[in-house]
């Protein structure tokens, strides 16, 4: 948030009056967001200590880090770790790089076809998530699933995509890629649209090509969405991908698809044993807490806005 | 026209090199190529969603294309057992009346933060982008105390206040306004208006695209909400329609006809939605009156 | 800011205090009968479905007001997956639901911290026995911890073996001789592969419900856990045996590599042989096969000559109203909802097992249903055998469950060995004991 490469509303100093109407624009989202994810968040970290299960004849009894103990000692965790890396990292082309290529791809196509690709691409967005998961479950299964009747009938064998420890978690990347296509186009063409047509015109003019245009001035331009974007994969990609874990594989086969969120969610959430929820939530919160302070920083140093 | 050069520099040797003539056939074909067969990939499990739908229980795992024998039993199976017009009216007022105050929350906060810096606003903007990280599932057992105390339980209050704001549209809202072009709020200023004229008479008609994509992208969210409706309604009646669709799910064996049937059903609006609302989505930045 | 009920709660903990003082030790009973108007909120799984459970609770509840015009009930449809959250949530709330169709598994956690009281002690010792007097003795176990029954057993199922007769035949295998024991099992999922080239076998003993599998450990001669509830055991020697014997299905191509819902899925679409899970959902694959394959029901299959125990997956009825007039109204619900007449309901129409056996034969009932509908035969045989799905002690009983499982499927899918997986995973879950 600071000033540097802050081309376009420049932030001022405030007068005191200022200060005030910014205080009373800013009250609506505060007090929300204090009361209903703040004020919970304080009392969660205060459970976490504790072992209760919310009912008041039960007492809550002091356990200090035991639950935090408890969770670190889960013998999947470690495989759950790199899982996540692989869930944040795999997701990047899948919710940065495609849309960014539809988008631009779609930009300067004309009117009908760009609005029904768009249309078209963006659609997995409106199925219900677990509707979404058992349709793909149907589509690839083994024995009656209409892909692997397609490759059975060029001779190979069936394609375990589902059941298979090592393509499992591509799989379920996948469809949580599916999914979210829609999201990342629609942002970023929203980006694309609100960038000035005179600035690529003159450059155009200057007799730039369409791919330098796009490299030198589009894509900068982009820069704080893309960026965005970027962090919001690296922060949430593991959480969107959790809908279809649980109906599809349950972090299976064997832990293969399983993550961070996954596991703390299977034996923290599942239940009103609320110390080992919220200490779960402490211990994400912690992680990707510290995960955003870097994006925040790469953010504020990369951006570009446009003048 | 802006009389300064844009910020960014493009090599000055290009200016002399003659206009390159890109074979353009080759590249939209392949341009087209790849967005057909994004857009086939997108829409098919959609379209065996629908399908699924008009085949009996007998036929759900076939293969055909097209049910052999279609029908819209499991349709008119959805309606009977389950209100879910009446959900679908529920979600849709709830989701709607969630993004519009998402919206106008995360504007006024936006404005705020993009337009002045001081000490408090710093960590207020820190604070409350942090909230994003918090996983629903940790905060959600002291919020339904809060909500039951509050006397909320099954009412549309408890699934619209606590979801009033939200940090993920203050930070794309924040953006947007960010790069707005400074000249349309200074002529807007100079003509005398005050925040508020600047915000909603200059800013955002300006901001249709972003202000669309991001209303559609948290109602989608809200529609698609599981858990938090799950705790805090208890009667059908005024359950949400993910509630609806679990009610296919059951111990006993899932019902997928009707299940597939009732999630075709509850698409729609949010589809009716998309196609209201892309005009605004995809319509390019309307130029002002800088000349 | 404090804790909406924390101050409340302290209120309610002194009041107790003083009221402990005064009242004598014995719990009071309620009265001998219902004769004020009163209403009763009744938490239930069924209504939350969009099926026949539905229809059919409602029916039952409507049966019952009617037959007592002074109750009325508010059903309140939960989802299964919910239903305890959900009351301990109005336990909290100070809002407890009357009474609550809660599952098995949660036994241990709702005589001790729900605060269920056992229904003998509430309830008058004659009336208890009269109504009682014609269930499946075992069946009355099921709702009991260490002889004090606190919920009355209401919907259960137990595990069958559905097979594809179909798939039989074509494999070369007679489907009048269901497979009666692992051996056989294994040889008619081999045939069954080499001949149609499809799935075999699946034991659905995978789920984070865990009573199938418990049930595979108590049919091979083990425990999971000790009498005296304070030791784990399903690390011992006959569950690793067992497991042995399911890995063994597994390394052999017997056992579909499948995971718990494509397998269902599976048998559905005529790809697997055989399928061992709930009896609850015949209704559904009866829906999944009709003209396209013969499906038909076996009886659990056993290790060898030993008798299975098969433990059962449902819920029982729980009473968690405080007021003795709500309580009186609540237990006359819990009879109705499990007379004779309401048994040939959940049975005919819900798909679960009766808890009295005397339907059975009787024209009145369900002589004819069952004539029509022979694949619930073998279900009914093995009630005499039932065994109580095991419900862990202590505040993490959950967390237990969940490690137990997991174990279960580490060991079949995966190829570490077999003892020393389950008795870390015992080691584990011992320390999450209370």
């Amino acid at each position: 948030m600071t000033g540097r490469g802050a081309i376009g509303l420049r932030q001022r100093r405030p007068p005191a009056q200022h200060k005030a109407v910014a205080l009373l624009l800013l009250a609506p989202a505060t007090i929300t967001l204090v009361a209903w994810t703040y004020w919970p968040l304080l009392e969660s970290f205060r459970l976490s200590f504790f072992q209760w299960n919310i009912l008041p004849t039960t007492p809550q009894l002091f356990v200090g880090l035991e639950n935090y103990r408890r969770l670190l000692d889960l013998p999947e965790l470690n495989t759950a770790a790199i899982n996540t890396a692989i869930y944040t990292f795999g997701l990047l082309p899948l919710t940065i790089l495609l849309p960014l290529a539809v988008a631009l791809a779609t930009q300067r196509l004309s009117g009908p076809m760009r609005n029904l690709y768009r249309g078209l691409i963006f659609l997995p967005m409106i199925m219900a998530p677990v509707v979404v998961a058992i349709i793909w479950r149907w589509l690839l299964h083994p024995d009656h699933g209409l892909i692997n009747r397609g490759i059975t009938t060029f001779g190979f064998d069936p394609v375990r995509f589902l059941q298979d420890p090592d393509i499992a978690i591509w799989t379920i990347l996948f469809i949580t890629g599916w999914k979210l296509i829609g999201f990342s186009t629609i942002l970023i063409a929203a980006a694309i649209a609100g960038i000035d047509r005179h600035l690529s015109e003159a450059a155009r003019l200057d007799g730039a090509t369409e791919w330098q245009v796009t490299r030198e001035l589009t894509l900068p331009m982009l820069s704080p969405v893309l960026l965005f974007l970027t962090m919001l994969t690296v922060l949430h990609g593991a959480q969107w991908s959790f809908v279809y874990i649980n109906v599809l594989t349950q972090g299976g086969p064997r832990q293969a698809t399983t993550n961070l969120y996954y596991l703390l969610w299977d034996y923290g959430f599942g239940t009103f044993a609320i110390g080992w929820a919220t200490a779960a939530g402490m211990l994400l919160f912690a992680l990707f807490g510290v995960a955003a302070a870097i994006c925040m920083r790469l953010m504020s140093r990369y951006a570009v806005y446009e003048r | 026209m802006n009389a300064e050069a844009p910020a960014i520099a493009l090599a000055p040797a290009q200016a002399s090199a003659p206009r390159q003539r890109v074979a353009r056939p080759p590249r939209e074909f392949g341009a087209h190529l790849m967005l057909a067969l994004l857009s086939l990939l997108s829409v098919f499990p959609i379209y065996w969603m629908l399908v699924s739908g008009l085949r009996a229980d007998n036929d759900i795992f076939s293969t055909d294309l097209w049910p052999a024998a279609p029908s819209l039993d499991n349709f008119a199976y959805v309606i009977e057992s389950i209100p879910i017009g009446g959900m679908i009216l529920t979600t849709f007022m709830v989701a709607a009346v969630s993004t519009v105050l998402q919206l106008v929350t995360g504007l006024l906060a936006a404005y705020a933060f993009a337009r002045w810096r001081f000490a408090i606003s710093r960590v207020l903007f820190a604070l409350l982008t942090v909230t994003w990280l918090i996983p629903a599932q940790v905060i959600m057992v002291p919020n339904f105390v809060q909500v039951s105390a509050l006397g909320l339980l099954d009412t549309p209050g408890a699934l619209i206040i606590p979801h009033a704001a939200s940090a993920f549209a203050i930070m794309i809202l924040y953006q947007a306004i960010r790069s707005f072009p400074e000249e349309l709020i200074d002529a807007a200023r100079m003509d005398g208006g005050g925040h508020m004229t600047v915000l909603w008479r200059v800013m955002v008609p300006n901001m249709r695209p972003a202000l669309a994509s991001l209303g559609i992208l948290l109602f989608i969210s809200s529609w698609n909400e599981y858990f938090w409706p799950l705790l805090v309604t208890r009667s059908v009646e005024n359950a949400v329609v993910q509630i609806g669709l679990q009610m296919f799910m059951t111990q006993e064996g899932d019902q997928w006809g009707p299940l597939m049937a009732a999630a075709s059903l509850v698409s729609l609006p949010v589809l009716a939605l998309y196609l209201v609302l892309q005009r605004q989505i995809i319509e390019s930045f309307v130029k002002s009156g800088i000349r | 800011m404090t804790m909406p009920f924390g101050r409340s709660a302290f209120l309610r903990l002194g009041a107790a205090a003083a009221a402990g003082l005064a009242v004598p030790a014995r719990a009071q009973q309620i009265p001998p009968r219902s004769t004020t108007p009163v209403t009763i909120s009744f938490y239930n799984y069924n209504l939350a479905t969009a099926g026949l459970g539905a229809q059919a609770t409602r029916d039952l509840i409507r049966g019952f007001m009617q037959a007592n015009p002074h109750i009325r009930v508010e059903g309140v449809g939960v989802t299964s997956t919910q239903i305890l959250a959900r009351t301990q949530a109005d336990v909290a709330a100070g809002r407890p639901p009357d009474v609550a169709q809660l599952i098995f598994s949660d036994l241990d956690f709702i005589a001790n911290s729900l605060g269920v009281r056992p229904l003998q002690d509430i309830i008058p010792a004659e009336e208890w026995a009269e109504h009682t007097a014609g269930m499946v003795p075992n069946g009355l176990r099921l709702g009991a911890i260490q002889g004090r029954v606190y919920g009355i057993p209401y919907v259960f199922s137990t595990p069958v073996l559905f097979y594809n007769a179909n798939l039989f035949r074509d494999a070369g295998l007679n489907p009048d001789q269901p497979p009666r024991n692992w051996d056989e099992v294994k040889r008619a999922a081999l045939q069954i592969r080499e001949r149609t080239r499809r799935n075999g076998v699946f034991p659905g003993i995978y789920s984070s419900f865990d009573w199938l599998a418990q049930s595979l450990v108590l049919s091979n001669g083990g425990r999971v856990l000790s009498p005296d509830r304070r030791r784990l055991m399903f690390g011992e020697a006959e569950t690793v045996e067992a497991l042995t014997i399911m890995r063994d299905l597994m390394t052999s191509g017997a056992h579909a590599r499948l995971g718990e819902a494509e397998a269902m899925d599976a048998f559905g679409s005529g790809n697997l042989g055989m399928v061992l899970t709930t009896s609850a959902r015949q209704h559904a694959f009866l829906s999944a096969s009709r003209n396209r394959f013969e499906m038909r029901a076996a009886a659990m299959p056993a290790f060898g000559d030993k008798p299975t125990r098969p433990t059962n997956s449902g819920s029982a009825l729980f009473i968690l109203a405080r007021d003795p007039l709500k309580q009186r109204a609540a237990w006359e619900l819990m009879k109705y909802l499990t007379t004779r007449e309401a048994y040939s309901v959940i049975t005919s129409r819900i798909g679960y097992l009766p808890l009295r056996l005397d339907i059975v034969d009787d024209p009145n009932f369900l002589q004819g249903w069952v004539r029509e509908n022979p694949l619930v035969l073998p279900n009914l045989e093995q009630l005499t055998r039932l065994e109580p799905w095991e419900s862990y002690p202590g505040p993490n009983y959950l967390q237990i469950s969940r490690i137990f499982t997991a174990a279960v499927s580490e060991a079949v899918y995966g190829n570490a060995d077999i003892a020393t997986l389950m008795r870390d995973a015992q080691t584990r879950a011992q320390a999450l004991m209370p």
